[in-house]
């Protein structure tokens, strides 16, 4: 039982970690149209950046601002020398970001080495919470934290602010949004910058659980796709019930049946795409 | 746009057939290692071409052809390894059914959420499906481990037995991979041309009109997706005889960015496009294993990234590399007969357009 | 006789947009009918249920007795139904030639052939050289559709709609963005078509509209709003004001 209650936990911070990603990858994918498969390598490189940061300076905080930072940068130059052009070729855009995984992956191995880099937990968040029996280690209570907290800001921006109308609208319909006079391209490029820089905190907070290593991204970019299916995109609360899904899902299943668990996610997927391809709270597809 | 002229015809025979013969000739002159060089590019250039009936032809492109090359790699080396079935034969026409079985599964829910009018989804789902079964096969050949051979896959496939004699040597499969690569490419460039390969063009250029026309465009795509599928697991039976090795990589992205890869290279708009990618990415691989094994990563993703960029694309169709050698050709078969003072042959149109 | 296509309180809305509201017609075999009404009238809509390009919120359609409303777009091609598209719909990366051969074979059992070359069916070259001659474009063939001159185009479009032999012909405006000269030409072939086939075209040119139809059905806001002869329809105030005001009002099509 009290295995089940820690495995719960790691569930969850997984989840928030997949959720981070999942809600960058369905920001760009729904506002600019763009498929993003580098999404796993730049999470990737976010994490390195991270560890960079905190070998030089032994700071948490700024590490995380510093690869949100970068990520937001790098991403809108991919962006701009190279996904711009292919506006609206959702399969090419498929192609290129795969072979700019493939580039990233392998820059950080030659800069930062193939092995695995573990990194410490923040000062402060190291060490084991109790509550009756059961222990919990606190930086995973500290992801999950941050993860309700990115959740809060997204779902405030989604349903109250004038940005989340002008993507709700956008994404019904683009033309005329912008036939509206309202700016969509300003809109658009900050919620890109936006889901880039997520994908940069997630590297940094999620690096201290699996360590920095240049294939972290790849596993992690499939699940993420998995749970934008299996959540649909469009609303944030779709993307958090995938998140929880299948970031429950994938903790108990290595926990309890670990044979089958690789590819428990992969037959949710194939299962919501054949009854429910909105998914769960999705925009109706069709 | 290339138009074929009765003339342009022999001409074009001409060339596929002298360079038949040079590739048949190849082993005579070449080392064993340069040779197996052409078996990789030639087993590779199936698998594209295969890729290329629905991506470059019905405009279905897919992130997960590797599923079937997988299935038919996995199919023949469990046949000899697991079940020891030695026959060549017997394997190859096991990978066959077994890889038409996983493309006619696959293919329900992957078309249930693509194409136009009702039920039509943005390719987004379509692509993220066909990734999605490449992992997941790759994932169950992990986990099915007495069968599979769990992680490592399986090594030690024997070499071919083709039903009579002892088993064939490597020079022998050269000549065996020749043989159903040409019979392969024969078989799909008549599917291609025939009525139901129209069919395939027409849904590119427009499926509601088709659907208009009487067409049941669903079970066009539907087939093209097995029949790829088939060529698909036909070039992985090849690459596990090639390598005697079979991995889950076989499955998983890795091996399927190859394959759009060399589509892409190589063009859509001529039959042969995706073998030419296929000559020059194997080349590339090759040097690029000598010297920068690696960055061999980085190159790759290099490729691909040129490769996008780089190649003309119109109306969903790539001009790569295939339609450049089409046009060299046509230019040196008008050139060179100038240079003896004769005229080039006449052009005389039939309709057959592109 | 019974009506060969019949229409029952056939109805659809795009979220809160009535486009076609409850419509009831009746098409007799042989008859040359026009659907008129101003622009976004829901006359396109209202093809597309016939055709099942589109499934209606309500209503059923029923083709020569049979209930189609939920058979798919290319059984209803099988049974005789054939159409134009407003917006010019066809192959444009292949020659004049392969759009006819597509065409032509896309009720052929032959379309499922997939060994034999299609430029060796004798019959189907054959067929194609005639219903591209009598469009005349045979001269066209080797040309890629898509570079084509849009009168060209046009006629095409016609052609590839005539090419499964169809009982039941749905032309949506054929004539759109013609010349005088090219609409009035494809007034006279319509005309021409023999009586076997049972025309329900879309049209604003008044010229075809009152050079061919039988009867003309007027559509305002999805809902039918009048219908009788040519002459009744040129008489009536309603239709004066309805489409030819809407029609000043919007500039024309
Ligand atoms: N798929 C759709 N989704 C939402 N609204 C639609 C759709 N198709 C048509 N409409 C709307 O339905 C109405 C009728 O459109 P329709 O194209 O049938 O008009 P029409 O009578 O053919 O006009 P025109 O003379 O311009 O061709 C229009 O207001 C149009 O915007
Ligand atoms: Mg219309």
């Amino acid at each position: 039982m009290s295995q089940a209650v820690v495995t719960g936990l790691n569930g969850l911070s997984y989840a928030f970690i997949l959720f981070l990603l999942a809600a960058g990858f369905s920001l760009t994918f729904g506002v600019m149209g763009v498929l993003n498969l580098a999404h796993g390598a730049l999470y990737m490189l976010g994490a390195y950046i991270g560890m960079q940061v905190i070998a030089s300076v032994h700071q948490f905080w700024l590490a995380v601002v510093v690869a949100a930072i970068a990520l937001a940068i790098i991403g809108y130059a991919l962006y701009w020398f190279f996904l711009k052009k292919l506006y609206n070729r959702v399969p090419e855009q498929g192609v290129l970001t795969i072979g700019l995984a493939l580039i990233i992956a392998n820059v950080v191995m030659w800069i930062w080495g193939p092995r695995a880099h573990s990194m410490m937990s923040p000062h402060g968040l190291t060490g084991v919470v109790h509550i009756g029996s059961l222990g919990f280690p606190v930086y995973r209570l500290f992801v999950v934290g941050i993860g309700v907290l990115v959740l809060a800001l997204l779902w405030y921006m989604q349903d109250r602010t004038r940005v989340g109308a002008i993507i709700r609208a956008g994404m019904d319909n683009k033309d005329m949004t912008v036939s509206l006079g309202i700016n969509y391209g300003l809109v658009s490029t900050f919620v890109f910058l936006l889901g880039m820089a997520l994908a940069g905190v997630a590297g940094v907070i999620g690096a201290p659980i699996t360590g920095a290593y240049p294939s972290m991204g790849d596993n992690l970019l499939l699940l993420t796709l998995i749970v934008v299916v299996v959540g649909g995109t469009g609303y944030i609360q779709g993307t958090m019930l995938g998140a929880l899904v299948i970031g429950l899902l994938d903790t108990f299943g290595k926990a309890y049946i670990p044979r089958v668990a690789l590819f428990f996610a992969w037959v949710v997927f194939l299962a919501i795409l054949l009854l429910r391809p909105s998914g769960l709270i999705g925009r109706k597809v069709f | 746009m290339s138009r074929r002229f009765p003339a342009a015809n022999m001409q074009n025979a001409a060339a596929v057939f002298v360079i038949a013969v040079i590739v048949l000739l190849l082993p005579l002159f070449l080392p064993t290692h340069w040779s197996s060089l052409v078996a990789k590019m030639m087993i590779y250039g199936l698998f594209a071409t295969s890729l290329n009936i629905i991506w470059g032809y019905a405009n279905i492109p897919s992130f997960g052809h590797a599923a079937f090359f997988g299935a038919g790699a996995y199919s023949a080396a469990i046949l000899v390894l697991k079940l020891g079935i030695t026959s060549f034969w017997l394997g190859l026409l096991f990978a066959i059914v077994v890889s038409a079985a996983i493309a006619a599964i696959l293919g329900i829910p992957a078309f249930r959420v693509f194409g136009v009018g009702a039920g039509a989804v943005n390719p987004i789902y379509f692509l993220l499906a066909t990734i999605a079964f490449g992992e997941l096969l790759s994932k169950l050949a992990i986990t099915i481990r007495p069968v599979t051979g769990g992680s490592t896959g399986m090594s030690g496939v024997p070499r071919a037995h083709l039903g009579f004699g002892s088993a064939i040597n490597e020079e022998q499969f050269y000549y065996l991979v020749f043989g159903i690569g040409i019979v392969c490419l024969f078989l799909m460039y008549r599917i291609l041309h025939s009525h139901y390969g129209y069919a395939l063009r027409g849904i590119h250029d427009n499926e509601k009109r088709m659907q208009a026309l009487g067409y049941n465009t669903w079970l066009y795509k539907y087939t093209s997706w097995i029949v790829a599928g088939v060529f698909g697991g036909i070039a992985g039976v090849l690459f596990c005889y090639f390598g005697s090795t079979v991995m889950p990589n076989n499955f998983a992205m890795a091996t399927s960015d190859i394959s759009f890869l060399l589509v892409i290279l190589g063009g859509t708009t001529v039959f042969f496009g995706p073998l030419v990618g296929s000559i020059f990415y194997v080349g590339i691989e090759y040097v690029a294993s000598i010297y920068l094994q690696e960055r061999w990563p980085l190159i790759f993703g290099a490729i691909i990234v040129i490769a996008i960029m780089a190649t003309p694309w119109s109306k969903d169709r790539y001009k790569g590399l295939g339609p450049g050698v089409l046009l060299l050709w046509q230019w040196l078969c008008r050139v060179v007969p100038r240079l003896w003072g004769r005229k080039p042959a006449q052009s005389v149109p039939t309709g057959k357009g592109v | 006789m019974a009506p060969l296509l019949e229409t029952n309180g056939l109805s659809v809305h795009f979220g809160g947009l009535a486009a076609v509201r409850s419509v009831n017609l009746a098409i007799e075999p042989g008859e040359r009918l026009a659907l008129i009404g101003p622009n976004g009238a829901g006359k396109t809509t209202f093809f597309n249920l016939l055709t099942g390009q589109l499934k209606p919120s309500s209503g059923k359609v029923f083709f020569k007795g049979q209930d189609i409303t939920h058979a798919s777009v290319f059984s209803r091609t099988h049974m005789g139904m054939s159409r134009s598209f407003q917006i010019t719909s066809l192959f444009p990366l292949q020659s004049v030639m392969v759009n006819a051969m597509i065409g032509l074979q896309g009720v052929e059992k032959s379309r499922y052939g997939f060994y034999r070359p299609m430029f060796k069916d004798k019959d189907l070259v054959k067929a194609a050289q005639e219903l591209l001659e009598s469009q005349e474009l045979w001269d066209l063939r080797d040309e890629i559709v898509g570079s084509l001159a849009y009168g060209q185009q046009r006629k095409l479009e016609i052609g590839l709609s005539l090419a499964s032999q169809p009982e039941l012909l749905l032309l949506d405006e054929p004539s759109c963005g013609l010349t005088m000269v090219e609409s009035a030409d494809i007034t006279k072939r319509i005309k021409a078509l023999g009586s076997k086939i049972t025309v329900l075209m879309i049209a604003h040119d008044m010229d075809l509209v009152f050079g061919v139809a039988d009867r003309v059905v007027l559509l305002h806001y999805g809902e039918i709003a009048c219908e009788g002869t040519c002459e009744e329809i040129r008489q009536n105030a309603m239709v004066r004001e309805i489409y030819m005001g809407s029609r000043k009002q919007l500039g024309g099509k």
